[in-house]
């Protein structure tokens, strides 16, 4: 059941220097949303925001609320949160010393499930929707690390997946693989919108085009602009936007 | 064309030569010391053969008396030298301290590098490099002083009713000098030597790893012990075997709190022991006055069964540890 976040006057910091500026946004469920913006805008630190992943770093804070639907997220175990908020980073990261089964079974495992029987269905299951089954169904002892890029980021979209969480948080999730690769993400992004209520962070404005239903226009640790895909692209109200996505800076 | 003067030719040649005599040097340290070790051990290896890894009784015989033939070398009458009890003190004295000081150097360097940041991270490194910076001699000192009455009077009767599940755990506790002691003192000077190999080790585990385990709803400790532990086990395994080349080679300090068994087997966990290093610190002097010289021969072979044994954990140590680096290369994506 995927359900909307709703963050209200969302401010964040690295040490002393504030890279959330007040973010109001309505991120609404079984849809996908991306977060485009220049490099230092803030929209990586806004996404780990959402999952409580900013505040592990040393000198880390957060302020504000971000509710996913009733909950306030920032009122619950930190660990709590991210098992309904699952993500997906920037560069592949399976966990290298276990087995690509093991890297899907690991979070179910800790989560509780220990019958082999409903482990192995669910690595399955998760395999599958991540569109990886076929490539890895009889290598399944085998390290996560003998993947290529674009399969470990795979693998990293069924980990995320196999715990069934409510939202996907994905941070750039194909700025590390080739184009191929790239739009296996895309295609697999797009069916997965029904079940989960996703936010992207992308560099690549056709990306978000391709894939997103909404788009944020990130600059300087706030919001400039946040409406409908189409409009972002084809009408934006702020001069800023317009700017960033004809390629006057950025 | 200029010609380079001679005195600038004369200067290269002695700076190659200077630098090779250098290089070449620590090599030739270890090959000239095992060779004088191994020398010196083969007249107590001919006297002795196996049982000088299977004897007990540890004798240098009459040394004032005649002069006894056997095997082709000559000793002191009654000479026997069997270093069971020493091999035995050294293993178990230096198990204890790992079995120790493996989960206080694992927590410490956990600590170290994930929890804490800043000045107080660098203040508690330091600190526990310091630790491993003070004098075994204090530390022995410390031991005698404190540690050895503690685990005669506070410590061992409590541990003596483990006894009912652990034999070894039975009394008589005896004077608190013995095999306890010894370990909880290697033990001190093992963890700063454990604990920053696994600290650096530790915050070499990319933080994108342990992020993919957070961002999965792991708690910490499952973070540790899924990924960050996994990640390093090489390394910490070779942390752990330079730490026990340590424990075993370390003289001093067992010296002081060790009860100096000889003819002796240990029997319980607080039993008086001698270990291989303890036993030539401090019989040295008296086998230089064994006039067949055969004492100083048996030290020698303790000598040499003690560099065997601390050079083949180190060897497994250095092995480990660069395993763990060439799979972190095969794993960057």
């Amino acid at each position: 059941m995927s359900q909307p976040i709703s963050v209200h006057n969302l401010k964040a910091w690295y040490g002393t220097q504030l890279t959330l500026k007040s973010v109001d946004m309505e991120l609404p469920a079984s849809q996908v949303t991306a977060i485009i913006g220049p490099s230092g805008c803030g929209k990586s630190t806004f996404i780990r925001c959402l999952n409580r992943l900013h505040e592990t770093l040393p000198g880390a804070r957060v302020e504000g609320d971000v509710h996913l639907g009733t909950q306030d997220l920032y009122k619950v175990d930190p660990v709590d949160v991210r098992r309904m908020i699952g993500m997906v980073f920037q560069k592949p990261n399976p966990f290298p010393t276990l087995s690509i089964f093991d890297n899907i079974a690991l979070g179910l495992r800790l989560g509780g499930v220990h019958n082999r029987g409903q482990l192995r269905e669910a690595v399955e299951r998760s395999l599958q929707m991540a569109a990886l089954w076929g490539e890895v169904k009889d290598r399944l002892s085998e390290p996560a690390t003998s993947l290529s890029g674009g399969q470990q980021q795979r693998l990293c979209i069924a980990r995320a997946i196999a715990v069934q969480p409510e939202v996907l948080l994905m941070d750039e999730p194909a700025s590390a693989l080739d184009p191929v690769s790239t739009l296996r993400v895309e295609e697999l992004v797009e069916q997965l919108k029904d079940t989960y209520t996703i936010v992207i962070v992308t560099h690549n404005m056709q990306q978000a085009a391709r894939v997103a239903d909404e788009t944020a226009f990130f600059l300087n640790g706030e919001v400039v602009e946040f409406a409908d895909t189409t409009t972002i692209f084809t009408n934006p109200t702020d001069k800023r936007t317009e700017d960033y996505i004809t390629g006057r800076f950025g | 064309m200029k010609k380079v003067s001679s005195g600038i030719k004369t200067a290269d040649k002695v700076f190659h030569v200077a630098t090779g005599i250098a290089a070449s040097s620590p090599v030739l340290f270890l090959l000239a010391i095992a060779a004088v070790v191994v020398v010196q051990s083969i007249p107590s290896i001919r006297l002795m053969g196996w049982h000088f890894i299977t004897g007990i009784e540890w004798n240098v015989g009459n040394t004032y008396g005649a002069l006894m033939h056997k095997n082709g070398v000559t000793a002191a009458a009654g000479a026997s030298f069997g270093a069971l009890p020493f091999i035995i003190g050294t293993l178990a004295s230096s198990v204890i301290a790992l079995m120790i000081a493996i989960p206080v150097a694992l927590f410490t360097a956990l600590i170290l590098a994930y929890r804490l940041h800043g000045w107080v991270q660098w203040i508690v490194s330091i600190l526990v490099e310091l630790l491993a910076g003070i004098p075994s001699v204090v530390i022995g000192l410390w031991g005698m002083v404190v540690l050895a009455p503690f685990v005669a009077h506070g410590l061992g009767p409590v541990l003596t009713h483990v006894g009912v599940l652990i034999p070894y755990f039975r009394g008589p506790v005896g004077t608190g000098m013995g095999l306890l002691t010894s370990g909880i003192v290697l033990a001190v000077m093992v963890v700063p030597i454990i604990t920053a190999t696994t600290r650096d080790l530790l915050q070499q585990v990319p933080v994108l790893y342990r992020e993919g385990g957070i961002g999965l709803g792991m708690t910490t400790w499952e973070v540790v012990r899924y990924i960050a532990v996994p990640y390093i086990r090489e390394g910490f395994i070779g942390a752990i075997a330079l730490g026990w080349g340590r424990a075993m080679g370390e003289t001093m300090a067992v010296l002081m709190v060790s009860g100096n068994a000889i003819n002796f087997l240990p029997h319980n966990l607080y039993s008086p022991i001698s270990s291989m290093a303890a036993v030539i610190a401090s019989q040295l002097d008296s086998a230089m006055s064994d006039g067949s010289g055969m004492a100083v021969h048996a030290l020698s072979e303790l000598a040499l069964v003690l560099l065997g044994l601390t050079l083949l954990t180190n060897l497994l140590a250095r092995l480990l540890v660069s395993r763990t680096h060439h799979r972190r290369q095969g794993v960057r994506a």
